[in-house]
């Protein structure tokens, strides 16, 4: 059965969202990701335009992650105190980014840098957490990999402890300065706002390598930070660019919050390094599809100006 | 009171400009034949099932006569991100091309090959077809005319991916009627990608390779229902929009989270 969709002008079998929505909902629950990285390609690739596809994606997250932080709080496993933290500073990042896009199109060269830091980004992230979900999955570390670890864990573990207004994360089990979650959240969101994605899968990472939070911390809090990052995206999207499909979001919705929600329980049955492995092994293929969409001739050498 | 005497006047002799203007029209008619369009669908409305239409245009004309059906929307100017070569190996955005006074949606018809038809500058005069659609638009920034062309043909393909623009030959199914009339008839598919708006159906009737007579008529597509009421929100309300938008999206995620804490009962 088809929909007319009244802000993307086209018209869409509603099957396709409906699916979408719930494979990027599992994801979105088992991982902590928005999955904004996968869904919008996949919707321009749907016929639905660029800045439309963008702005409604943030709709349909605030739904999936709204019932993936609902299931995973119930469960314990939402750390609000680090989430605002992160929250405070992913926003003033997200300024800051902002300003860095506009300079950057100045220069004429965004689209380039835009393109560069997704690939170089997802590429490491994705390269390192899947060698290290691999080795310790494996239990073969040798032990002078383990001893340079562990020298260099010291070395960032010293100079985290050395900073100012230290403060414990009971739900964490961990004590960190509470402008660690504040910069590195900023890191995120100068980020996010140049690759014009919501971070997620940048900030899982961070939150398990350096803040050194319990995996399945990470995916619930992570999913509570994205939350209120995308209430922000949608309405300023709806507000400044009518550029949200209400149509469209509900359509996602109906299965990104199913999705979430069995995302969460499958979440539970998984062990840390499973989890790890396999959002690298989604951010690795991801990472090979934007370099083969680089390198091979497009079929069209235009598109609909707007969005990233 | 003088100055209610002059608008009758005013009044008096714009009709009488009207009436003229409208008897030359006819007495034109008549004199150069007997062409006619008439599109079986003129009103499309877009409720929340839509999924593309159909047009048919029948009507008509001279039976020595080739023929050209062209629908358009009006023209306008549409802004496209150009893709090129980076270092000669990433292919990325590398600017912004304009295309000025195109139409969003093109469509031309014919009985014949326009070449075979129709000379060169019958079709440029006529804007007929995409060479001659190619030389009326302007596209900035282009360094000489033929990377304009290499544009607009990258245009037309992304036109035509879109199901907005066509152009083909022999769809047009004609037969002389016991008049001695020619009458034609064609049913074309109407995209559910062309936007809302006014799309003007224009006929050509063709003779030694020119245009002799040509007629028009009109298609409306317009948004009914709760979809125009959806569009028309998002533009003129669009606060309110967006707050209904986050609303829902936070209704629906706590709702299907009870509703799963009900069905699951483990916590």
């Amino acid at each position: 059965m088809y929909l007319y969709l009244p802000v993307a002008l086209t018209s869409i079998n509603i099957l396709i969202p409906v699916g979408l929505g719930l494979a990027v909902g599992l994801l979105s629950g088992l991982f902590g990701v928005g999955g904004g990285f996968l869904m919008t390609p996949l919707l321009i690739m749907f016929g639905i335009p660029s800045t439309v596809a963008a702005a409604t994606d943030s709709n349909q997250i605030v739904a999936a992650s709204t019932s993936g932080t609902y299931a995973h709080w119930k469960v314990g496993n939402v750390d609000f105190k680090m989430g605002l933290y992160l929250l405070a500073g992913g926003f003033i990042g997200g300024i800051v980014g902002v300003q860095a896009i506009k300079v950057l199109q100045a220069l004429g060269n965004a689209d380039f840098v835009i393109k560069m830091t997704y690939v170089f980004m997802l590429g490491i992230v994705g390269v390192y957490m899947f060698i290290e979900s691999l080795q310790s999955m494996r239990k073969k570390k040798t032990a002078a990999i383990e001893e340079a670890k562990e020298e260099k864990e010291s070395a960032v573990g010293r100079f985290l402890k050395s900073l100012p207004l230290q403060t414990r994360f009971e739900k964490s089990g961990i004590t960190h300065s509470v402008l660690v979650p504040i910069v590195l959240g900023g890191f995120v969101g100068v980020l996010a706002a140049i690759m014009g994605v919501g971070g997620g899968f940048l900030m899982v990472p961070i939150m398990v390598y350096i803040l050194r939070m319990p995996m399945h911390v990470v995916v619930g809090t992570s999913l509570f930070q994205i939350l209120f990052t995308c209430i922000e995206v949608t309405f300023l999207q709806a507000y400044t660019n009518h550029s949200v499909d209400f149509v469209l979001a509900v359509l996602l919705l109906l299965g990104s919050t199913i999705g979430a929600q069995a995302g969460a329980v499958m979440g539970r049955k998984l062990k840390a390094e499973q989890l790890k492995i396999l959002l690298a092994g989604i951010v690795l293929v991801v990472t090979v599809k934007i370099i083969f969409e680089l390198t091979l001739s497009p079929a069209l050498l235009l598109s609909q100006a707007g969005g990233h | 009171m003088k100055h209610f005497r002059f608008r009758i006047a005013e009044c008096g002799f714009a009709a009488m400009a009207a009436l003229v203007f409208i008897f030359t029209l006819a007495f034109a008619g008549t004199a150069s034949a007997m062409l006619t369009a008439r599109a079986n669908h003129d009103h499309i409305t877009i409720d929340f099932f839509y999924h593309g239409s159909s047009v048919s245009v029948r009507g008509m004309s001279d039976p020595n006569v080739d023929l050209v059906i062209k629908m358009t929307s009006p023209e306008g100017h549409q802004a496209l991100k150009q893709k090129g070569k980076v270092g000669g190996l990433l292919w990325m955005n590398v600017g912004q091309l304009k295309f000025e006074r195109t139409p969003n949606f093109y469509a031309v018809y014919s009985t014949k090959k326009l070449d075979e038809m129709l000379n060169k500058e019958e079709q440029e005069k006529y804007v007929i077809g995409y060479p001659a659609l190619g030389k009326h638009v302007e596209v900035t920034p282009v360094a000489n005319e033929e990377e304009k062309a290499k544009w607009f043909d990258e245009f037309v393909k992304y036109k035509e991916e879109s199901r907005v623009y066509a152009s083909s030959f022999g769809k047009i199914e004609t037969k002389v009627n016991e008049q001695g009339h020619q009458e034609y008839y064609i049913l074309t598919d109407w995209p559910y990608q062309a936007a809302p708006g006014d799309y003007l159906v224009t006929v050509y009737a063709v003779k030694n390779g020119k245009v002799v007579e040509q007629a028009e008529s009109k298609v409306n597509v317009e948004q009914i229902g709760v979809v125009k009421t959806l569009a028309t929100m998002a533009k003129n309300s669009a606060a309110f929009y967006g707050l209904l938008s986050v609303g829902i999206a936070l209704g629906a995620g706590f709702g299907v989270g009870l509703v799963f804490r009900k069905g699951g009962g483990s916590h």
